[in-house]
């Protein structure tokens, strides 16, 4: 191709320059890597290209420069292990060298990022850099070679870490910081999506990352500091939440609290469930597949009004009319336009959507892991990263709020998961010695207290306001956590688990604002994909069912209810007024200070009236079209709902609609339909039944839903529709 | 001078013909209310759909779903049957449709519960 000089040929020449003057492999012993004379100082150069180039001018161009040449593992590996296997360690010299390889790593590891202020000159080295980051990876992580580059990291950093915070100096710190990042950039660095790596993916997996974590005592290293946060290491929480973070993104928490006979049958399951879908496939497909040879030229006509004709072709529709059906649908070429918002890629730092498979090895050591860290470190961690994240301090960034509810959520599950194991466990060992006590629910109780709620509405609040729908989406999944968590906790058999459960409860459900919130996050989904979609009905689901049994046990249940002054005259005017009320709360809320908060007795009926409006059923509806890759617990999630619109709250009318009769119909019957040897096939097409049953009992009572079946229901004419009569109302006068 | 009438009228400058294209047929308002459309329907549904009633109720639900197919596609013929319906219902939030949709369903009420 053309010859386009992508960086300036001088600064090449002295980038190249100075690694060559590091050193290398030529000596009298090929296998030992020999430093140059004036190592130190090539690589403070190194260090200052970094800076003033680089970072200066907004560049990446040394950083390219240095990829090209291999430093990372061609020279500064080397000398780690050259410092951490030989003498090296008594040698002041050879330790500040070590340092100051540490102090190259961190910034040639950090990842480059897509964002918004990227110059061309970014645009052109980013992809090479991921790749190139990828290499180093894989070097850090490599065992093969002997290499041990984390314990080499970690043994930089011990002199400073084992100081008392009082004595330690700025230098010191920063030495932490330094080690710390390293270990952060080595979690976090993946292959980039939709570049092809040349080598193979296993040696920088998370698998990997996990095991020489464990292997080389970072773990321990993170939990020590995690258990002595407060006292000794202020500074590097959020650094170790961003660790944590890129540790169990995407992990499986079920499949961790595994044993291993488990956890194989349930891969065994997995495909087997998935080698029956296929096998459902192909038996669909040989069922009307041609039974002649592709140019056998079948044509049928299918007669319709005013003796107009249809043809299709193809021996498959001689067998049964709902094939013509289809595939006259399926031979028309035009799609109407869609108008949705593009996606913007998400950030590595921050995206959590991707689920990950670990190997059983990896599975056990992260497995340990967490354990441990739910027994030590747990409270003391995630109370000082709340309260920094509340101070905005300094070392906060927008992305750890995001991080922190993901991360919590993900301990919440994996807290509940570990005592249904050990509840398993009792059941197996019963009458045998090793039975284990029960404990409470101390080891969590950092993140159940009023501050945490306080902070997770206000971040709700904040997140869906300004449109952060990924900030959402880990809020809504740590709520549902604690909620399930709160749940485990008034079904425990120590009394004051119970107590503070239903103290916790009457506080979440007590302000009127939790409960519209939720309301209109259900309401408001549109085009923030999958994840979100998943988020958001588990969330309304759990605490619909929750507030429901709440309520039904707490009958006198009071809420806070914040309104306008003027509010009180109109408060009798029922349903249709609360709505108007909604659609303008936002703006409300900002405009107007003056509100009155007043206790209202808690009407579930009327709640969940409103959770069953049509904007509600339209995001479900869209949940469901996903329908051949739901998972069980999903399906009866978005069942439950449905169900509950049809026949507790009496307004099936709302569903009456022909996309979805169409969705549900297609769930049922048809070569697309749910695996119909589960259960809980059997449940929908149960409530299809009984749906289609009513409708036609209606349809036949008032022909007016004929052309009422295309569209979305109007306020006005619903009662009718539903019930035949108009609504009694009492007017006042 | 008097001015070139030829010049001031244009007379002897090129045509250019920029050819139309054939607008492509919509589903709009018009089209729905217009004969072939909801009038259609109304009038179709009295004889052309017969359910079978209790026990045969996925039957009954395809039987539905494929009148609705074929009344859309006669309709509108360009549009998927998905597609199409979304349009519809799109077009169901308009004031004049919801007039529309308003008067059907008062039109079959008994006299005692019109407004």
């Amino acid at each position: 191709g053309r010859d386009v000089q992508v960086v300036d040929p001088e600064v090449r020449a002295h980038v190249y320059s100075l690694v060559t003057a590091l050193g290398g492999f030529n000596g009298e012993d090929v296998s030992k890597y020999n430093l140059g004379d004036d190592a130190l100082a090539c690589l403070r150069d190194i260090k200052k290209w970094l800076r003033l180039y680089d970072d200066k001018t907004n560049r990446l161009d040394v950083a390219r420069c240095l990829a090209e040449a291999n430093i990372v593992n061609g020279d500064l590996l080397p000398i780690l292990n050259l410092w951490y296997n030989g003498e090296g360690q008594k040698k002041k010299h050879l330790t500040r060298v070590a340092l100051a390889c540490l102090e190259l790593l961190v910034p040639l590891t950090w990842p480059v990022e897509i964002h918004g202020q990227m110059t061309i000159n970014h645009h052109r080295h980013t992809p090479y850099l991921q790749q190139a980051q990828v290499q180093y990876k894989r070097g850090i992580l490599d065992q093969n070679t002997g290499l041990q580059t984390l314990r080499a990291v970690i043994q930089i950093g011990l002199p400073s870490f084992t100081m008392p915070k009082s004595e330690r100096t700025s230098r010191d710190d920063g030495i932490l910081k330094l080690m710390l990042y390293l270990l952060r950039n080595v979690a976090m660095i993946s292959a980039p999506k939709g570049l092809v790596t040349d080598a193979d993916e296993e040696e920088t997996s998370r698998s990997t990352t996990i095991n020489a974590f464990q292997q080389q005592n970072v773990f321990a290293l993170i939990l020590t500091m995690s258990a002595n946060i407060s006292e000794d290491f202020n500074f590097q929480d959020v650094v170790l939440l961003e660790i944590l973070f890129h540790l169990v993104k995407g992990v499986d928490v079920q499949k961790l609290f595994m044993n291993d006979t488990e956890r194989k049958a349930k891969h065994n399951d997995e495909l087997s469930d998935l080698l029956k879908k296929e096998s459902g496939v192909k038996r669909e497909y040989a069922k009307n597949a041609p039974t002649r040879h592709g140019r056998f030229g079948t044509m049928i006509w299918v007669k319709r009004d005013d003796a107009k004709v249809s043809t299709v072709s193809g021996q498959d529709i001689l067998k049964d009319g709902q094939i013509a059906f289809n595939k006259m649908d399926q031979t028309k070429k035009w799609n109407r336009p869609k108008h949705g918002r593009r996606q913007q890629p998400e950030a590595a730092s921050g995206d959590f959507t991707l689920s990950t498979h670990l190997t059983s090895t990896a599975t056990k050591n992260l497995r340990t892991f967490v354990e441990e860290f739910l027994d030590t470190g747990f409270n003391p961690l995630f109370t000082h990263v709340r309260k920094a994240i509340e101070r905005e301090a300094d070392r906060v960034t927008d992305i750890n709020t995001r991080q922190f509810l993901y991360v919590v959520a993900w301990f919440l599950q994996a807290e509940r998961e570990r005592r249904s194991y050990q509840r398993k466990q009792n059941e197996r060992n019963k009458g045998t010695s090793k039975e284990i006590e029960p404990d409470n629910f101390s080891l969590v109780a950092s993140v159940l207290n009023q501050e945490t709620f306080v902070f997770l509405n206000r971040a709700m609040q904040y997140s869906f306001d300004n449109h952060e729908w990924q900030d959402l989406n880990a809020n809504m999944r740590c709520f549902t956590q604690i909620l399930l968590t709160i749940q485990e906790m008034a079904a425990s058999t120590f009394e004051e688990d119970q107590e503070i459960a239903e103290n916790t409860l009457n506080r979440i459900f007590y302000e009127e604002t939790t409960h519209d919130r939720i309301i209109s996050i259900v309401r408001g989904y549109k085009d923030q994909g999958f994840a979100y979609l998943d988020a958001c009905t588990e969330l309304s689901h759990v605490f619909l069912r929750m507030l429901e049994n709440y309520s039904k046990a707490n009958v006198d249940m009071q809420v806070r209810s914040k309104r306008r002054a003027r509010a009180k005259k109109t408060d009798t005017a029922g349903q249709e007024a609360d709505n108007e009320e909604n659609v303008d709360s936002e703006a409300e809320e900002l405009a107007d200070a003056a509100r009155v908060a007043k206790e209202r007795k808690f009407d579930f009926k009327r709640f969940s009236a409103r959770f069953c409006s049509q904007k509600s059923i339209d995001t479900f509806v869209q949940f469901t079209t996903y329908y051949r890759d739901l998972d069980d617990e999903q399906l009866k999630r978005a069942h439950r709902f449905f169900y509950r619109v049809a026949f507790k709250q009496e307004l099936s009318i709302l569903l009456y609609r022909l996309d979805i009769l169409n969705l549900f119909y297609r769930m049922i019957k048809g070569s697309e339909s749910l695996d119909s040897s589960k259960p809980i096939f059997r449940e929908w097409e149960e409530f299809v039944k009984q749906l289609t049953r009513r409708m036609i009992k209606k349809l036949n009572e008032r022909p007016a839903l004929f052309t009422e079946l295309l569209f979305s229901k109007i306020n006005a004419t619903l009662f009718y529709l539903e019930y035949g009569h108009e609504k009694q109302t009492i007017s006042t006068g | 001078d008097e001015p070139d009438a030829t010049k001031v009228l244009g007379l002897d400058a090129d045509l250019k013909v920029t050819k139309q294209r054939v607008p492509i047929a919509k589903l709009d308002e018009a089209r729905l209310l217009s004969q072939k459309g909801i009038p259609k329907l109304r009038k179709d549904v009295k004889t052309k759909l017969k359910f079978k009633g209790k026990a045969h109720e996925f039957s009954d639900l395809g039987r539905l779903l494929n009148f609705y197919q074929l009344w859309l596609d006669d309709l509108y013929p360009r549009a998927k049957f998905a597609d199409g319906l979304a349009m519809i219902e799109k077009l169901g939030h308009s004031k004049r449709i919801q007039i529309m949709r308003r008067e059907w369903i008062n039109e079959e009420k008994p006299d005692y519960l019109r407004n």
